[in-house]
């Protein structure tokens, strides 16, 4: 018996280094449940996926905002300017560890910032795909 | 006592600070005043209040002061001016143990326009600016039109001390006897004049430090026309998430209500709030839009652009007033955008705009 409980104790003592939060693991689950709901053949989201998504640029959204590096700067760890020139903490988890804990800020800035940078709301995927980017970082 | 060289000292050491220290600082305000852009304000000020500091000296000392500094002695009759003005006309130079009377008549018209600069100047500070002892008593307008006396004082005093100093040089070559000079070492062909009395200096030390104390008195009282505005935590929170917070007094009532209407597309950004919040914020925006403020920021900006009316920078004022700062300087990283108010006025927060409180980050290298 004795090793398992080792095994138990080093997963836990890894647990928060990995995935972060509860609150961010709930916020992902829910996403991960409405993205099987849109497409069964979802196997979980990817940091790399993600990554592109950050970086990519867009079209369909406003003009002076095509990417999501237009506000916050070209990695998650630079700090971000908006439009009216006030700073943007970090996006990374590693920078800010409260990033995505909370459910209706998260749910408020997708909203907004996917229609202002792609000219619809984001998908879950998309979303999931992003916060396990930034909880990476 | 007899002084060796028989010039004794006919302008005490006071008066002789007095005078240099007055040229120095209506020359420090003439600069700030006339060339200087408004961001020099605070300069200009100090000045202002030096020179205001140095007027009271002057009453003071004019009637405790030694004897060619008291007004009493001032040698400006009609006959004795009149008399001065032909024999410098004829060019004849005739000694005068202090003040000429021509001399006597420019200080006394020096001194009360300065005086008039002064309290115009502060009418200024406190009507427009909303700053300093008048600024509770005093409308924008009030200050508007202390404005008007206060340049046509300032053109006035240019022309009076280019008299001043043409009637040194002319009475000092007429005289032979160098007046620049005897401002200078206080020496002048005299008999030995009175001293000041005694405790003068102390009597003039305490009426400055009194004037000052009222004038820190007056300027505690809150300013007239700012209303006393609660903090909105909704406001504070939703509409700060993206950019600086923008008082309410920066815009009319009209445009706020039309600015709140549509949130989706502000600006080009998607601003969308929870309907309670809106509802919130535009209640609190309309209450102390810039008609229930008499700041200078909200009596100019009342006036919205026909093309933008909800844009701040797109004011016809707004424009004006940013004319000749660069692009450059609007794109640099610690501004970056002309909506960006608070990157160069510290006190755009609270919404008063004071010229004295402009600084370009150092970045922008202004």
């Amino acid at each position: 018996m004795k090793k398992p409980f080792a095994v138990a104790l080093m997963t836990l003592a890894a647990l928060p280094a990995l995935a972060g939060s509860p609150a961010r693991d709930t916020i992902l689950a829910g996403l991960a449940t409405e993205a099987k709901k849109a497409d069964p053949s979802f196997a979980g989201f990817s940091a790399d996926r993600g990554a592109s998504f950050f970086g990519a640029t867009q079209k369909g959204g406003k003009p002076d905002t095509p990417s999501c590096t237009s506000c916050h700067g070209t990695t998650p760890e630079a700090t971000g300017t908006t439009r009216a020139g006030k700073p943007v903490e970090p996006l990374a988890v590693s920078k800010v560890p409260t990033r995505y804990t909370d459910p209706e800020k998260v749910a408020k800035w997708f909203q907004r910032n996917c229609t202002s940078v792609l000219g619809r709301e984001c998908t879950a995927l998309e979303k999931g795909d992003f916060i396990t980017f930034m909880a990476t970082r | 006592m007899p002084i060796p060289e028989g010039k004794p000292i006919v302008w005490d050491l006071p008066i002789r600070l007095f005078h240099w220290s007055l040229a120095l600082l209506v020359a420090a305000a003439a600069i700030t005043g006339f060339l200087a852009p408004a961001w020099w304000l605070d300069v200009h000020v100090w000045a202002g209040w030096g020179i205001g500091a140095l007027l009271v000296f002057r009453l003071v000392w004019g009637l405790v002061g030694s004897e060619h500094a008291r007004f009493r002695h001032f040698p400006v009759s009609f006959h004795a001016i009149f008399g001065h003005a032909v024999e410098m006309i004829r060019l004849q130079g005739r000694p005068h143990p202090g003040h000429t009377p021509l001399g006597a008549a420019m200080v006394a018209v020096l001194l009360v326009v300065l005086l008039g600069l002064v309290a115009t100047g502060a009418m200024v500070l406190g009507g427009q600016e909303k700053i300093g002892p008048l600024a509770g008593f005093l409308s924008f307008a009030a200050g508007h039109g202390g404005k008007e006396v206060h340049e046509a004082l300032a053109v006035g005093l240019l022309v009076l001390v280019g008299l001043h100093v043409a009637g040194v040089v002319v009475e000092s070559w007429l005289t032979r006897e160098n007046l620049v000079r005897a401002m200078a070492n206080g020496r002048k062909r005299a008999p030995i004049p009175r001293p000041a009395r005694r405790g003068a200096l102390a009597l003039a030390g305490f009426a400055i430090a009194g004037t000052a104390g009222s004038l820190a008195l007056l300027a505690a009282v809150p300013p007239k026309g700012i209303p006393d505005m609660p903090r909105l935590a909704a406001f504070e929170k939703e509409c700060g998430a993206c950019h600086g917070l923008y008082h309410p007094s920066l815009l009319p009532a009209t445009s706020w209500e039309a600015l709140m209407e549509d949130l989706s597309d502000h600006f080009g950004e998607n601003a969308s709030l929870p309907p309670a919040a809106a509802v919130a914020i535009a209640a609190h925006l309309r209450t102390y839009a810039a008609e229930s403020w008499d700041s200078e920021a909200a009596n100019r900006l009342r006036q919205v652009s026909a093309e933008e009316p909800l844009r701040i920078s797109g004011s016809p004022f707004w424009r004006h007033r940013h004319r000749k700062i660069p692009d450059a300087v609007f794109a640099a990283k610690p501004v970056s955008s002309r909506a960006n108010c608070f990157a160069c006025h510290g006190d755009a927060a609270g919404g008063r705009f004071a010229d004295t409180a402009i600084r370009f980050p150092k970045e922008t290298s202004q």
